[in-house]
């Protein structure tokens, strides 16, 4: 059967469930007999509409969206805000002095033991661009796009451990089991491209994240808004290609017939749910080739590989940045890019701010600054939010694991105050929100905890955080959780 | 994918009080309450001191007006009616319009004044009221309902005016039965016999193939799955590092007490508290086994009592969910939004769980070393009872003559650490304390000295306490504990302070608390190991030493020294941080250390000790209660914040449910509550959770949620038919229960479904068509194993490894491995059920298909129809195996034309005779692949040996990913 009479068909019982749902409504009012819940009446507010037998169709938001895609760079491990974003002149000066009683007191650590020094920034600040944000000389590249950037300086989380902050981070949740930013995003809004998935994730290689596939699970939102993770090496989504004797064009023959076959099985059995099968299969062919496609990035111009250092065939954080460019280019909401190796507590060379650090930043600041220049050039940043950060901050004491000082120089985990930098549609570019104390140890002039920062999200993505939500096990379940958020308005551009 | 929600929020109510019915709060006011009211007048926010949650909070109870909120017999001089028929510009008429721009009704505020002028009757929440056997209903006689169950499916169908559908044929109701009975497709010889068998007498046919899929073990490993996803059944430990976890042993105890037809009461008592049942056996403490299944967190500088505090309260939470469908969960930071559940009751609740042993170690301890071969669970049971014993006596005779000496305080003359470490002494009555001072760093040695006078008494006795840094404190929150890897002791001469140390030599050490994780001689012993408060500290603890003989210490220096080695997670040193010592001349000490009796004792245990060892067995982690002595208190967490502690309480269950009649409930009391008679949840709940099994959707459809924010039951009366049925006349048996549903009408109807059925009753809650639906990860990977042929049928043991695609299996931790036996190898083809589940990296077919990755109780899965589904059917390793398996069995197993070979294809899979379109269809596809493989045989390469077997293993494939296939 065409694609077009199951569309049809789809759109032709779609119909029949809407008119059947106005039926139970108007009943609801008299009648009896039946009723719709009163959750469907106050979930319908939030709810997407997607057309039926496709979950990822374009769904309206609560309001005009100023933010098409998003594009979220994650650097495992939460690297130092001290010694890339958040110039601090004052623990300069307190550098190797111990660290007063009062900022240990009733603070909880992962490793500190005992009384540590301060550590003054193990890097040299310079301001730049037209806004005279402080970057650190780690990141020369970034520099450049200053004023292209929005700061938020005082980021919060609750967590001081990595795997439940990470899952804060994605889920707002500390646990694992919710619905990731990603998933609630597609569910709320759909996709642009009906040959790829709405939500793709991208890993630098090395290590995974500790939680694994819990950072872009679906949780309780139905599997097909789930990240789908994609890889350098193999199969780049998981039973993309045929097993070896299936060619495509055996293939088609094959869901040729198939199809007919279950078209058959709608027309004996009535279930509605084959035909959306029939349109998943279809969606899974068309899938075969476009996700190849764009992951593929050897043909692109020379230019282009020099100004992010990719190298086609690789696992890296370089190709990820260049691959985020072009499945935003290709219609896909939300790309998460996951880089590792930034627990810089010193306890080992590779992690450790004067070691490891160096080299992290080394790799991430080319293709991030590429990245940036790319979108504006192609005009993408207009509707694109490019979103930075690591999962805490570090400790303005340096770390004395053992109560003992360590050979190299490292930071221990702080949850009080970290970075978070933002650029592209919807936030005001060369701009810096909040300010954290003098030692940047905690947020001193308007914090914004994690929740804020979703609520934020959401709202540049269309939506209103207390409606964009389900009720499970006897809550609306929202993505910024069941306390209180707000925007943080001062960002919005 | 609107279903979900459609499912979620769209049901089927029971009709409204018609105008002459009285008012039923139930049933018509209580959700008029909740949708209008509860958000401002509930258990979170009680505006104007107003909750309609609470009946004292609403009857002829005045709110900040002043004037009753409900009256009863006077709705006139009810706020709650005044306030709702005020004019809607009235800025004090209720509901307000910007929170409820749709107000009441006028059907709706009649109700009201109806209820109020009634008497107002305050009832539970239907869930909370005790099931009743109901009538069955009489119909007319040309429904002629066959059982209970289809007598109130038809009197609804005959209230909407429907009628039920014929039953489904032979092999189509097989496949369906076996399917849900047993997680697999029936055999063509299976189908054969029971065709035969349908066509003389369908019922009887029914009922013998009922009682033989019940009896075989496959039917506890299909339903298994179900109970696995509620206790989070892992085979890793979850959260920083997801390491593995040996617990398999409560797997096979899950899919055995199925088997076994364990009544559902034992069941529960089992998992709850088998360790406190008297006569625990092996396979009681082996049940005990569901509650460890929280996740632990061993990334480095994790604090175990927040992961111990977390688990405790995930315990909690699965324990209300899995068995009361109550969301609790809610409770732990406030009063229950809607139900009657006030916050202290969540942690009088949380008390019951709140003094086992386990702690978030990295070793899981306590652990149960359950012997390999069943046989060998007796033996090792009273081996472990006959240990237990020796212990206790060992402990107890040591402790009574501890307590039976006289002890006076040692002064010291000097305290020092090793290390960074500051330590201070200080006197306070009578006896010199020694402490930590600062943060401390870990591994450090102290060294304490005492000088005796010339005419002090010979020593027979040192005894140490060591305390909490802030000893009120610690009792709620408790404190790092302390590890003490060895204590030493000498003599020097006070005269020759330059001379030889004379090492002290000690007999014995007797701890304070039985059971400790080392036995407490090893503190004496260079063993590195020694005596502790793992990993935390509330209570003072104290050990005794008792040397081989009275020491002689009149003038002599006395040095002592403490080691403490210990640390967890790379950070938290554990240290002694107070304490002080004691010592005594009493003889009773050494005649006590040098007694026969004691001698013998500790031989004997030793020798015990070494019986159990050489039992080949495998360590899970199980539940075990610590020592009354230094049990855990618990307190009201404020604002759920585990670290802010609020008022003390003790174990008890929340007074809308009956109550527990023993006074000081344990956890083995509460387990007994919930199976109790007049408990109204549990076997609602658990009857639910089959019919969902069965029929895709359960009678309450929200599987998580009997509260009130959870629909209504669809069949109010055949619910508590089934409870009733299920708990007094089948004595809890899950078995009957289960059978009297599949012998039913309404189970074995045709699934099919006429445009004006969809119309009316898009998700089948009227029952007038049998269940379909699409089937699990798990099944549908068993499914194919058994088309293929490739099945294996071992049951049992350690997880197994299928086939996983390249590049999934990265764990945080290697040495976690995942190795694939081979091709042809049984492990290769096991029950999906054995797979090793690895919360960070859930099996992808499984996940693919929603399966839940295991974190936390999982009440019910989601069904999604997705790409990836079709990409994992059609593509992965497993399915392309299973699909050249069919191919072979087409091939060489079939006799006959191209059109048999390919039409029993069909059969195996779908369990029916393809119609001639459909073979058409197949056998022309064979036709088309086998002259393009003919043609072009590069083409077939790696997956086919000839044109035709190429052909063959498409179209085998084509037939795997059938809708008809794909679902029940």
């Amino acid at each position: 059967m065409s694609p077009e009479t199951i569309l049809a068909e789809l759109q032709r019982s779609q119909l029949e469930a809407d008119t059947r749902r106005q039926f139970l409504k108007t009943c609801a009012t008299g009648l009896g007999g039946f009723f719709l819940g009163d959750q469907l009446a106050s979930a319908a507010a939030g709810t997407p509409n997607h057309s039926p037998g496709n979950p990822l169709s374009l769904s309206a938001t609560h309001h005009n969206p100023k933010v098409k895609r998003v594009i979220y760079l994650h650097m495992i491990g939460a690297p130092s805000q001290l010694e890339l974003f958040d110039y601090k002149p004052e623990l300069e000066r307190l550098d190797g002095k111990p660290c007063p009683q009062e900022f240990l007191e009733g603070k909880r650590f992962a490793f500190i033991q005992g009384t540590p020094n301060m550590m003054g920034p193990q890097a040299k600040f310079s301001q730049h661009g037209n806004s005279g944000a402080w970057i650190s000389e780690r990141l020369p590249h970034l520099a450049s796009h200053a004023d292209d950037l929005c700061f938020i300086k005082t980021m919060q989380t609750d967590q001081f451990n990595h795997g439940p902050a990470q899952l804060m981070v994605h889920t707002g949740h500390a646990q694992m089991g919710y619905p990731s930013t990603g998933s609630w995003v597609t569910w709320g809004m759909g996709t642009e491209n009906r040959d790829l998935p709405g939500f793709m994730v991208l890993l630098s290689g090395g290590r995974l994240p500790r939680v694994g596939k819990a950072l872009w699970s679906s949780g309780f939102l139905p599997s097909v808004y789930q990240g789908v993770q994609c890889r350098s090496t193999g199969d780049p989504v998981l039973n993309v290609s045929n097993p070896a004797g299936s060619s495509r064009e055996i293939r088609r023959t094959a869901l040729d017939a198939l199809n007919r076959m279950n078209q058959k099985t709608h027309e004996e059995f009535g279930d509605p749910e084959t035909l959306t099968r029939i349109a998943q299969y279809e969606m899974a062919f068309r899938m075969q080739t476009a996700v190849p496609e764009v992951m593929s990035i050897k043909d692109e111009p020379q230019h282009i590989h020099e100004m992010y250092g990719t190298e086609p065939g690789k696992e890296s954080f370089a190709n990820n940045c260049l691959l985020a460019r072009r499945l935003a280019e290709q219609g896909v909401r939300y790309i998460q890019l996951f880089d590792w190796g930034w627990d810089s507590h010193g306890a080992s060379k590779g992690e450790a701010l004067n070691a490891g650090f160096l080299d992290k930043c080394k790799q991430v600041d080319r293709p991030i600054s590429a990245l940036l220049t790319d979108l504006k050039q192609r005009g993408m940043l207009e509707d694109t939010l490019v979103v930075w950060s690591g999962e805490f901050g570090r400790t303005p004491m340096r770390e004395n694991r053992g109560g003992q000082e360590m050979a190299l120089k490292g930071r221990d985990h702080n949850p009080g105050a970290f970075t978070l930098w933002m650029a592209g549609a919807g936030v005001k570019p060369g701009f810096t929100h909040g300010e954290t104390d003098p030692i940047g140890y905690s947020a001193a002039l308007n914090p914004v905890p994690l929740n804020d920062f979703h609520a934020t999200l959401l709202h540049l993505l269309g939506f209103d955080h207390k409606h964009l939500a389900v009720p499970f096990q006897g809550l609306q379940q929202k993505l910024t959780g069941v306390n209180p958020a707000r925007v943080v308005e001062g960002v919005l551009a | 994918m609107s279903r979900i929600l459609t499912v979620i929020a769209l049901y089927l109510a029971t009709q409204t009080a018609g105008a002459n019915d009285p008012v039923s709060f139930a049933r018509d006011i209580r959700p008029l309450l909740n949708a209008k009211c509860t958000g401002c007048h509930g258990g979170v926010k009680q505006a104007g001191g107003v909750s309609f949650v609470y009946e004292d909070q609403v009857i002829n109870f005045a709110g900040d007006s002043g004037n009753p909120v409900v009256k009863p017999g006077d709705a006139e001089a009810s706020e709650l009616f005044v306030r709702v028929t005020l004019p809607a510009d009235d800025s004090d008429r209720m509901p307000p319009a910007d929170e409820h721009p749709e107000g009441l009704t006028e059907h709706e505020i009649q109700l009201v004044k109806r209820w109020i002028n009634e008497g107002a009757k305050w009832s539970g929440h239907w869930s909370f009221e005790k099931p009743t056997r109901p009538d069955i209903p009489v119909l007319s006689e040309a429904s002629a309902p066959k059982t209970g169950i289809d007598a109130f499916v038809l009197s609804r169908l005959e209230k909407d005016n429907l009628s039920p559908s014929p039953p489904a044929k032979g092999g189509r109701f097989l496949r369906r039965l076996s399917l849900d009975l047993t997680g697999l497709p029936p055999t063509l010889e299976e189908l054969d016999a029971f065709e035969t068998a349908y066509r003389s007498d369908p019922d009887a046919a029914v009922a013998e193939a009922v009682d033989d899929l019940l009896s075989r073990p496959t039917f506890g490993e299909k339903w298994a799955t179900m109970w696995l996803d509620l206790v989070r059944y892992a085979d890793s430990r979850g959260l920083g590092q997801d390491g593995k976890r040996t617990i398999w042993p409560y797997r096979d105890w899950v899919v055995d007490a199925f088997n076994e037809d364990m009544p559902f009461d034992q069941f529960t008592i089992r998992q709850i508290a088998g360790d406190l049942l008297p006569n625990a056996t092996i396979s009681d403490l082996i049940a005990t086994a569901a509650h460890r299944n929280t996740q632990t967190n061993n990334e480095g500088g994790t604090d175990d009592e927040e992961f111990r505090t977390e688990a405790v309260i995930d315990r909690v939470n699965t324990t209300w969910q899995t068995w009361g469908s109550i969301t609790y969960g809610c409770v732990q930071c406030h009063d229950h939004p809607y139900e009657a559940f006030r916050h202290h009751e969540y942690y009088e609740f949380l008390a019951f769980f709140n003094n086992t042993a386990d702690s978030d170690l990295n070793n899981d301890a306590p652990l149960l070393h359950v012997p390999n071969n069943r046989a060998d669970y007796s033996k090792a049971r009273d081996l472990d009872r006959k240990i237990k014993k020796l212990h206790d006596e060992i402990w107890k005779t040591g402790n009574e003559a501890a307590a039976a000496a006289e002890w006076k305080p040692l002064p010291l003359t000097h305290a020092a650490s090793s290390n960074h470490t500051k330590l201070e002494k200080k006197e306070g009555n009578g006896q010199t304390l020694f402490y930590t001072v600062g943060t401390v760093q870990r591994g450090p040695d102290y060294d304490l000295h005492s000088e005796f006078p010339a005419d002090a008494a010979p020593l027979t006795g040192l005894r140490l306490t060591v305390l909490p840094k802030d000893s009120g404190k610690a009792l709620k929150d408790s404190e790092w504990g302390f590890e003490i890897s060895d204590l030493s002791a000498a003599t020097v001469d006070l005269s020759s302070p330059e001379g030889k140390e004379k090492p002290i030599e000690f007999a014995l050490s007797i701890a304070d608390v039985p059971h400790l994780p080392h036995d407490p001689l090893s503190v004496i012993e260079p063993s590195g190991k020694g005596f502790e408060a793992w990993s935390r500290i509330h209570h003072a603890r104290s050990i005794v030493l008792i040397p081989k003989e009275p020491l002689a210490v009149a003038g002599q220096r006395l040095k002592i020294r403490i080691s403490n080695k210990g640390y967890l997670l790379g950070a938290f040193p554990l240290v002694v941080q107070k304490g002080y010592f004691e010592t005594s001349s009493d003889p009773s000490l050494t005649t006590f250390a040098k007694s026969e009796d004691q001698r013998k004792k500790r031989a004997d245990l030793k020798t015990k000790i070494a019986s159990r060892k050489a039992i080949p067995a495998t360590a899970i982690p199980v539940m075990a209660e610590r020592p009354s002595s230094i049990a855990r208190p618990t307190h009201v967490f404020a604002r759920g914040n585990f670290l802010e502690k609020d008022k003390a309480v003790s174990a008890g269950v929340p007074a809308s449910l009956p109550p527990i009649d023993s006074p000081g409930p344990t956890r083995l009391d509460m387990a007994k509550w919930w199976v109790s008679e007049e408990h109204p949840l549990t076997s609602r709940v658990f009857v639910n959770r089959i019919w969902e099994q069965l029929f895709g959707t359960g009678l309450v459809a929200t599987l998580e949620d009997f509260g009130s924010s959870g629909e209504k039951p669809s069949h109010p009366a055949l619910l508590d038919y089934l409870a009733v049925r299920f708990r007094d006349d089948h004595g809890w048996s899950m078995k009957k229960i289960v059978r009297d549903i599949v012998v039913s009408s309404t189970y074995r109807q045709q699934a099919h479904a006429s445009e004006e059925l969809t119309a009316r009753d898009p998700n089948n809650r009227l029952l007038a068509r049998g269940p379909r639906g699409r089937l699990s990860g798990e099944t549908l990977r068993d499914q194919a194993l058994a088309i293929s042929g490739l099945l294996s049928e071992k049951t049992g043991g350690a997880p197994v490894h299928p086939p996983i695609p390249d590049g999934v299996w990265k764990p945080f931790q290697s040495g976690d491995k995942w190795e694939t036996p081979g091709t042809g190898k049984e492990d290769r083809y096991r029950r999906s059920l054995y797979t090793y589940i690895k919360r960070s990296i859930p099996y992808p077919t499984f996940a693919t298909f929603d399966a839940p990755s295991r974190e936390f109780c999982n009440p019910r899965r989601l069904v999604s129809n997705t790409p990836l589904q079709a990409l994992t059917m059609l593509n992965d390793e497993a399915f392309a195996e299973a699909a050249a398996g069919l191919a072979r069995r087409m091939k060489y197993k079939t006799e006959g034309t191209i059109s048999e070979k390919v039409a029993t294809g069909y059969r195996i899979a779908t369990a029916r005779e393809p119609d001639q379109a459909r073979l058409d269809e197949l056998v022309g596809l064979f036709d088309k692949l086998e002259a393009q493989y003919r043609s072009k045989p590069e083409l077939h390469k790696g997956m086919a040996g000839t044109a035709d077997g190429a052909a063959f293993t498409i179209v085998a494939q084509v037939i795997l990913n059938l809708d008809e296939v794909l679902t029940k």
